[in-house]
């Protein structure tokens, strides 16, 4: 038996040590190239954190960190935890974008020390958490594109909720039925979350405001994570899969987080708002919508179908989902000046990823929910 | 018209030793009638044979088909993937070059070697039981042996998250107690087959000499069926190698090197199967080639287990 | 050929006073130097080894069904024919049972003749130098791992079936009325052409090992008659082969019915009744790739899910049993095989990821 192991220890310990000596020069060189929407350059003499424990408070103590949830974030979030890991060689944060209903689950049973998710949780979700209370932070404001591939069609697509609608229920098959310079012919194949998620859970909110034939379809005028019409056209998994899909399908529609649908250049959809603008997903159109988030809470989040000339109808927050009471102290210190730093100082990783950065509102929510991390005895981790 | 599959031995001029139909002189335009009759039968026989030639011809071929097409996909959009440090870097996000699959790697290996640790002794054990104490207990092991084997590796890995990971959190310790779990029925059926192809007189003669049971079995049975038992193990660890199922439950992935089998880890087949549904250029290119690897690892092992079955073959004889 | 050890002890444990007196004397002193302690410790490690497969196995049962048990009591035994709807706290397979049914027959219909004729051509029309490169090719496609070909076919296969395959099917004359709908890709036709891909390599394998195994004796019969090769072929070897074809085609089943990744990437997600082969469809596997890990725990959701879990492993065990018991079950006078046969022929049982 050992003479069959053998090998594979010798490749293991061969690998690991090619792995040191690597991985301590890679970390040096990769800061000098950054592709077209790469982050700002980390300024090493940058402290690291926001003004959690007082902006003299630099030090954050070392810490694994596992977080799953939403697919939406992940370009965001391994983007920024990459550039805090750079100041902060301690910390490493492993995040799994499985979905947001994953990441509530993993939270649910602790399996994880962060979960994230589109739409935050609500309170039956919140009475199966295991370890109590579950804090919620808003940590970046995204779009929700609705991405078309279909050649020879107008660059800014309009549609309407009845339109969508007739879209996803199947009653519209033919791409010139919505734009008559589309050639006839052109079959639409709908795309849709095979998994529950926040752009869903968006794109079934609007449709529930702008179209009662979307309603009496699906029977109630609740929104839900999973798509209400699996029944209709192809379901992928996760944001990815949706993307890849139209990506390689003539005549595919799908939706899609904005930063993905920006990152695959994706042609876009111009929704109609409540103000009667077709309004195209953009940094601008995105952060007009976060705006009209007054009285932000994890219990007051949607912002989905808001009025202004240049507001998009589909936009969300994300949520970070972190335990009040925290079993390890150190844990809960790293976890509170990452997500602090991840809300503020951390949003510079937003704008060149397609995310619009958070309003001010926001980051006072932000900073105000993780004032109320306690340690396993009960007192807080932070003073302010 | 009679179905001789052989040729009418015919003399020419020779009425006698002809047995068929009339066999006398006057039967010879039936007898040229039933040679010419059988020699067309023979042509028909050998079109026929022929046409099936082709087709099983055509059957290989389309075998085939998929393999090379598939082969040649694979080599020629995870070669250029190979570049650089990707096999012993990390993971970047997208746009950062310094991509790797490093940890994946370390990842695989750990867990496939924890999971040999725990299926390799039970399944010989477990052989050797079913093997010497032939009875209602080892017909029992014999068909759960065979319900676990037909049990799909999805259920295994949903079996493995509801008490691995529910108990003590994603790791890739629970990833290889669900590789272990697979292969386990696998061992012990070629574990058996291996030992009870040892003749009897084998055993008896090491008994009847009064050496201990345990010592007959470690220096003669499994001395002779060490071939057979080693391919086994070698070719269960090539297919778990290859098994995704029993890892996205369990395991969770990780973009650093872990080597603590009790934390999240990272594995190959997981790496392809986030990665695949990915449309960025980068994620692409990371699939395809941890695609290669695995197929080459794989491949590699499959064809050393046989090789080192034929050697200890060639060397126990 | 099995060894009872006990019979061959029980005659050293009475050694007989006999002639040979410096015999029995070395019987005595060996049969007090085997060490009982050892004996016992032997004893434990096969107790333990049978143990611990027993356990875990049992483990694995009663696990399953206890998480299971809250779908199954509330929704009995309409969770065969219900739709999947957790909203309605519906969580029925009738939906993913057709579509496993349905992509497993369509993966068969293209892999047994594809297989039984490379099996045939290879066991015997062949001649040597062509069979044996071919068989060890063929054996390779059986060690590609699943994750691979789904990932095949879901970047090459798919566009590949949408702009050309798909549209191809539907101007064939007769068949065409299977194909009809719009060419979308990603289909249970995909999918069982994804599945053939799969299981052929056991087909195959399984095939010729049981051609091979048709006494030489047999075929050189034939071939005496003289019979053409495919004569011998048709009547002595595939007859003579039928059970060992049987076990082949009954585990290719099986491994078609458990594949859950391959199959997610593939086959569109859609949990309407499929109407055509070109429609998009689900399968009791892809169901519970998509919907295990997002289901709350404890909820009755991701009891239904474990649930699907129950129904998949009872078809197909009930399918893996029977051909390992027909693969067990052998013929009057098996041909002496050696040990590494046998552990070829267990592996070619299993053989090729089935994730």
């Amino acid at each position: 038996m050992s003479r069959r192991h053998a090998p594979a220890l010798l490749a293991t310990a061969a690998v690991a040590l090619a792995a040191a000596a690597c991985s301590s020069t890679s970390s040096s060189t990769s800061s000098s190239t950054s592709s077209s929407t790469g982050a700002a350059t980390a300024d090493a003499s940058t402290a690291p954190g926001g003004t959690l424990g007082g902006a003299a408070n630099t030090s954050t103590p070392a810490a694994s960190l596992t977080g799953a949830g939403a697919s939406s974030a992940q370009p965001f979030l391994t983007r920024a935890f990459y550039d805090y890991s750079r100041s902060n060689h301690d910390v490493t944060v492993n995040y799994s974008p499985a979905g947001s209903a994953v990441g509530i689950s993993d939270i649910q049973s602790q399996n994880v020390d962060f979960g994230q998710s589109e739409v935050p949780m609500s309170a039956s979700d919140q009475a199966k958490a295991k370890g109590g209370p579950i804090l919620q932070v808003p940590v970046d404001l995204g779009g929700v594109a609705i991405s078309y591939n279909v050649p020879g069609a107008p660059k800014n697509l309009h549609l309407d909720g009845d339109q969508l609608a007739g879209i996803y229920l199947g009653t519209i098959t033919d791409w010139h039925q919505i734009d008559s310079s589309i050639p006839s012919g052109t079959t639409i194949v709908p795309v849709h979350r095979a998994d529950s998620s926040g752009p869903g859970y968006d794109l079934d909110r609007y449709l529930i405001d702008t179209s009662p034939t979307w309603v009496g379809a699906i029977g109630t005028s609740t929104p839900s994570k999973t798509w209400p019409k699996a029944n209709v056209g192809i379901g992928q998994q996760l944001n990815s899969g949706v993307a890849n899909y139209v990506k390689q399908t003539p005549g595919a529609v799908g939706y899609v987080e904005y930063a993905y649908a920006l990152q695959n250049g994706f042609t876009n959809a111009a929704l109609l708002n409540p103000s009667g603008s077709y309004v195209s997903p953009s940094i601008a159109s995105i952060a007009a919508a976060g705006s009209h988030a007054t009285n932000l809470s994890s219990a007051n989040f949607d912002i989905v179908n808001q009025p202004g000339a240049g507001t998009y109808p589909l936009a969300n927050f994300s949520w970070t989902l972190i335990y009040q009471k925290q079993p390890v102290t150190n844990t809960g210190i790293a976890l509170g000046k990452l997500l602090d730093w991840l809300a503020t100082t951390g949003q510079r990783n937003a704008v060149p990823l397609g995310y619009a950065p958070l309003p001010a509102d926001a980051q006072t929510v932000a900073h105000t929910e993780l004032l109320q991390l306690e340690d396993s005895s009960g007192s807080a981790l932070f003073a302010s | 018209m009679s179905d001789l599959p052989f040729d009418v031995p015919v003399t020419a001029g020779a009425g006698a030793g002809v047995r068929v139909g009339a066999g006398t002189l006057a039967g010879l335009t039936r007898r040229d009638a039933v040679r010419a009759a059988a020699c067309a039968h023979l042509d028909r026989r050998r079109r026929l044979g022929r046409l099936a030639t082709v087709m099983c011809v055509g059957a290989l071929a389309l075998s085939l088909l998929p393999l090379v097409a598939l082969v040649v996909y694979v080599v020629s959009r995870g070669l250029p993937a190979l570049s650089g440090g990707f096999l012993v870097h990390t993971p970047t996000p997208e746009g950062i070059p310094g991509n790797g699959i490093g940890n994946a790697v370390v990842g695989t290996l750990i867990i496939v070697a924890l999971a040999m640790a725990m299926a390799v002794p039970v399944g010989l054990a477990a052989a050797l039981f079913v093997v010497e104490r032939p009875g209602r207990l080892s017909g029992a092991l014999r068909l759960a042996a065979d319900v676990l084997t037909g049990t799909p590796s999805i259920a295994i890995g949903v079996f493995a998250y509801l008490t691995f990971v529910l108990a003590f959190g994603y790791s890739g310790l629970a990833g290889s107690f669900a590789l272990a779990v697979l292969m386990l029925p696998i061992m012990l059926r070629a574990d058996e087959e291996a030992m009870s192809t040892v003749p009897d007189e084998l055993w008896e003669a090491g008994l009847a000499l009064g050496s201990p049971r345990a010592r007959v079995v470690r220096s003669v049975v499994l001395r002779s069926a060490l071939p057979g038992i080693v391919t086994g193990n070698l070719l269960a660890m090539a297919r778990a190698i290859g098994e995704t199922a029993p890892l996205i439950f369990t395991i969770f992935g990780s973009q650093f090197f872990v080597f603590r089998p009790t934390a999240p880890m990272a594995a190959l087949p997981l790496t392809i199967y986030t990665n695949a549904t990915e449309p960025y250029a980068d994620a692409q290119r990371t699939a395809w080639g941890t695609a290669l690897v695995l197929m080459v690892l794989v491949v590699l092992l499959s064809v050393a287990a046989r090789a080192v079955a034929a050697y200890l073959h060639r060397k126990a004889r | 050929m099995t060894y009872r050890p006990d019979a061959a002890v029980s005659t050293l444990r009475t050694p007989e006073a006999s002639s040979w007196e410096p015999v029995a004397g070395i019987a005595s002193i060996l049969e007090r130097r085997r060490s009982r302690p050892r004996g016992r410790l032997y004893a434990a490690v096969r107790w333990g080894g049978a143990a611990v497969f027993a356990g875990v196995f049992l483990l694995l049962l009663v696990t399953l069904f206890h998480q299971a048990w809250a779908a199954l009591a509330h929704m009995g035994l309409s969770i065969l024919w219900r739709g999947w709807n957790p909203a309605k706290a519906q969580f029925g397979a009738g939906v993913f049972i057709v579509g496993t049914l349905l992509t497993t027959v369509v993966a068969l219909v293209i892999a047994v003749p594809v297989g039984l004729g490379t099996a045939t051509f290879l066991a015997g029309l062949a001649p040597r130098w062509v069979a044996a490169p071919c068989t060890v090719l063929v054996e390779f496609l059986a060690a590609i791992p699943s994750i691979v070909v789904g990932l095949w076919g879901l970047i090459v296969l798919t566009p590949l079936f949408a702009r050309h395959v798909e549209p191809f099917l539907k101007e064939v004359p007769l068949l065409g009325a299977l194909f009809h709908g719009q060419p979308l890709g990603a289909s249970i036709l995909l999918a069982s052409v994804v599945l053939a891909i799969m299981v052929l390599p056991t087909i195959v394998a399984l095939s010729r090992v049981a051609m091979s195994g048709v006494a030489m004796a047999d075929r050189e019969a034939g071939l005496a008659l003289a019979a053409t090769r495919w004569q011998v072929a048709r009547k002595v070897v595939i007859p003579g082969a039928r059970r060992g074809i049987r076990a082949a085609v009954t585990l290719a089943m099986g491994r078609a019915f458990g594949e859950a990744i391959a199959v997610a990437m593939v086959i569109g997600n859609n949990t309407a009744l499929p109407h055509s082969l070109l429609s998009p469809g689900a399968t009791l596997g892809s169901a519970i790739v998509n919907s295990f890990s997002e289901a709350n725990p404890g909820s009755l959701e991701k009891s239904g899910v474990v649930a699907l879990v129950i129904v998949l492993l009872a078809i197909s065990v009930l399918v893996n049993a029977g051909g390992q018991l027909l693969l067990r079950v052998r013929e009057e006078g098996p041909p002496p095989r050696g040990p590494v046969d046998g552990a070829v022929e267990a592996i070619a049982g299993t053989v090729g990821p089935a994730s």
